[in-house]
């Protein structure tokens, strides 16, 4: 926190030195009007309540018989003007946007400080000549008093002083200098220097509070922007602060990734020195965290591997890359784990490595499990088909006749034997590939195939089996000279599964229609059988492992339930689709597409 | 394609039944000559000797395994040129591609049917050079 302020202090200093520099221009012109024209409005009451009460007083001093009518006039004329300039002032007061047209109220505000004034010039011009030496003393005086007590009214905006006092003057110096007086001729004349002398001094008013609002404007607009600057501050803080909690949070979360993470985590500088680890590597190397921090990461790597520990290391502090690989490391009590591993360097953005996190999976275990699965596989493989060989070849050359004549219920018994024979062996050929599928072993050898020669070739192979059946092959389209890239034997293996199928589920008599055709990309084929179709239940888990829907016809018509499933996943693997669908007229037509080379 | 037909057959093999089997197949249905060794270790005299157009190796057998075998008849003049034909359980991609790296003219891999051997080794005999 204490840093932080530090350098938004600096910040603040910075933006208040550029606000300062706008001061000047950061007043609004119409606004400092605007403030003016309410100051003017603000002390007209005081004009208003003089002209009335003074108003007053000069009508009881000039009061005369002779003269009734006119000192009536002008009494009417000083109370049409207060009113006048009252309800002025009411208007100004209730407008609700005064400070949108400043302009405007300063215009009727001049309109009612001329007539004000001109009336007072009409009372020196008129009353003058026709009273008294001592009524003329009072009215000089009072004329005198009206003009300078304008002053201060008006100081807000000079023109409208000038005029006011013009007003006043005007008449006034027109009837001194026509009386016929020296005395008189010479007042007429000091009477205009007096005015400019008024003028000069409202001008300079003016002035001063013309700068002086511009300066509260200015001062007003830096408090804002001051306050909005401060709000700012206050917001980044907090965003900060939040900041901050998250990454602790984060840190935290890390440091329990780390902690509780089934796996093995260390942390390295870049020279490869341990900083840190967690509990499963003191579990996994058999030492306490304080006797492997600040030893080599060496140490944990078998010496026939260090060449290799070394050239990787090198490689992961040039590329910052990670490295991942599965190593021998040697345990406490010296036997040794396999681990696989996975080192990343961890980069600030100058590209130091700052520490490398390496983590690692004991998978001792796991290879021995895999190497007893082969191995029991590899048995499987080889010592049961072995005996078949010879079970399934005697029968085979008894069937065929070539080692005699049997009796028909001996032939009728090894028929079976020989035909439950190839059933065990087709299921242990179809588990075995299973497996070989499922743990990635399966190698493709794919090659440029033409699909038509592919397919012909599997109903030939399959012409003895669909005979059994009584279920012939026939093809509907053909689609000479496509080529797919794909393996010949898996392709076949997957005709073979498909074409078995229908034949098995196909009507005595029946035939079984191949069509290959084009479809986009891919070459589409399809075997349609006119079987019974796929129960409703099943469809869903048809392509997976030990798939029948009906057991009875496994006893039947034999095969294991692995056929579609190994299908689905050669078919994959050869980068193509499989699947199947309802044939109008009954029966099922399965399908699979591969990509045309 | 040698200029002859194939009809002089040397198969080693330990397993009996197995024997008995390759024997009626090839002389039964395929009317070919054969002579069968059970001891590898006295094959590459019996070869040498019974002079077959073609012989099959079986892989696994005590003492000396097929492989073996065909490298010791590979090192003898009378027996090098003789194609050899292997019937093995073995499933394995990388086992069969092995053997034919080292020269074999052909793999069979068990079981086999002993109707079609006859047929499978004259298309594999066609097939040479």
């Amino acid at each position: 926190m204490n840093h932080s302020s530090t350098a938004n202090g600096a910040a603040v200093a910075v933006s208040g030195k550029g606000i300062a520099a706008g001061t000047a221009e950061r007043a609004d012109p119409r606004q400092v009007l605007a403030d003016r024209v309410d100051q003017l409005y603000g002390q007209m009451w005081l004009g208003i309540l003089t002209t009335f009460a003074i108003g007053a007083i000069a009508t009881l001093e000039f009061w005369e018989v002779r003269l009734r009518e006119l000192v009536l006039f002008w009494w009417g004329l000083v109370l049409l003007i207060t009113a006048a300039s009252a309800g002025l002032l009411y208007a100004y007061r209730r407008s609700p946007d005064k400070g949108s047209n400043p302009e405007q109220w300063l215009r009727w505000l001049g309109i009612a400080a001329l007539a004000a004034g001109a009336n007072w010039g009409f009372a020196g011009a008129v009353f003058f000549p026709s009273h008294t030496d001592e009524q003329q003393v009072f009215l000089a005086f009072l004329l005198a008093g009206m003009m300078a007590s304008g002053i201060p009214v008006y100081a807000a905006s000079w023109p409208i002083f000038a005029l006011y006092a013009a007003g006043i003057v005007a008449p006034f110096t027109y009837v001194l200098a026509t009386f016929g007086n020296r005395l008189f001729t010479e007042i007429a004349l000091l009477v205009p220097m007096f005015y400019a002398i008024n003028v000069a001094i409202a001008y300079r008013l003016t002035q001063v509070f013309h700068s002086g609002y511009r300066l509260r404007h200015a001062y007003g607009r830096l408090t804002e922007d001051y306050s909005g600057l401060n709000q700012r501050l206050e917001r980044q803080l907090v965003e900060l602060d939040e900041a901050r909690r998250q990454v602790e949070a984060s840190g935290r979360k890390l440091q329990l990734f780390a902690e509780r993470a089934p796996i093995a985590v260390l942390e390295l500088d870049a020279q490869g020195a341990i900083k840190e680890v967690n509990h499963v590597a003191e579990l996994l190397f058999g030492y306490a965290a304080a006797e492997l921090v600040g030893r080599d990461f060496r140490f944990l790597v078998k010496p026939e591997f260090h060449e290799e520990f070394d050239r990787r290391w090198q490689r992961l502090v040039a590329t910052h890359e990670p490295e991942a690989g599965v190593i021998r490391n040697p345990r406490r009590d010296g036997i040794d784990v396999v681990c696989e591993w996975t080192v990343t360097p961890l980069v600030n953005p100058e590209g130091t490595i700052v520490a490398v996190v390496a983590q690692g999976r004991d998978v001792t275990a796991q290879r021995e499990a895999e190497r007893v699965k082969k191995e029991f596989t590899s048995t499987l493989s080889h010592e049961l088909r072995t005996p078949l060989t010879s079970i399934i070849g005697s029968l085979q050359l008894i069937n065929t006749g070539v080692v005699g004549e049997v009796p028909t219920d001996v032939a009728e018994l090894t028929v079976v034997a020989e035909r439950n024979g190839q059933r065990l062996l087709d299921l242990i050929n179809d588990l075995l590939d299973i497996e070989k599928i499922e743990s990635g072993k399966l190698a493709m050898a794919p090659e440029v195939l033409a699909i038509d020669e592919v397919v012909r070739e599997a109903m030939v192979l399959n012409k003895a089996f669909g005979e059994r059946f009584k279920v012939r092959f026939e093809m509907r389209s053909g689609l000479p000279g496509r080529e797919v890239l794909a393996d010949r034997k898996r392709l076949l293996q997957v005709m073979t599964n498909l074409l078995s199928n229908a034949a098995k589920f196909s009507p005595e008599g029946g035939a079984v229609e191949i069509a290959l055709e084009e479809s986009g990309p891919n070459v589409h084929v399809a075997v349609q059988d006119g079987g019974p179709g796929i129960p409703e239940a099943f469809r869903s888990r048809i392509f997976g492992r030990f798939a029948q829907a009906d057991s009875t016809a496994t006893r039947q018509k034999g095969g294991t339930g692995l056929g579609l499933a190994i299908c689905k996943r050669l078919v994959e693997l050869m980068h193509g689709k499989i699947g199947f669908e309802d044939r109008a007229g009954g029966g099922t037509t399965f399908w699979f597409e591969l990509p045309r080379n | 394609m040698p200029d002859r037909a194939l009809n002089r057959i040397c198969y080693v093999e330990d397993d009996e039944d197995i024997q008995r089997i390759v024997r009626l197949s090839l002389e039964r249905v395929g009317k070919m000559t054969v002579e069968v060794v059970g001891d590898p270790t006295m094959a590459i005299e019996a070869i040498a000797a019974f002079k077959p157009d073609l012989v099959i190796l079986d892989w696994m057998m005590p003492k000396l395994d097929g492989p073996a075998l065909f490298r010791q008849m590979q090192q003898r003049p009378e027996t090098s040129a003789i194609p050899v034909v292997f019937i093995t359980a073995k499933a394995s991609e990388r086992d069969l591609d092995e053997l034919m790296a080292m020269g074999v003219a052909a793999t069979i891999s068990k079981p086999f049917s002993p109707k079609d051997l006859p047929d499978q080794l004259r298309e594999i005999w066609k097939k040479l050079p």
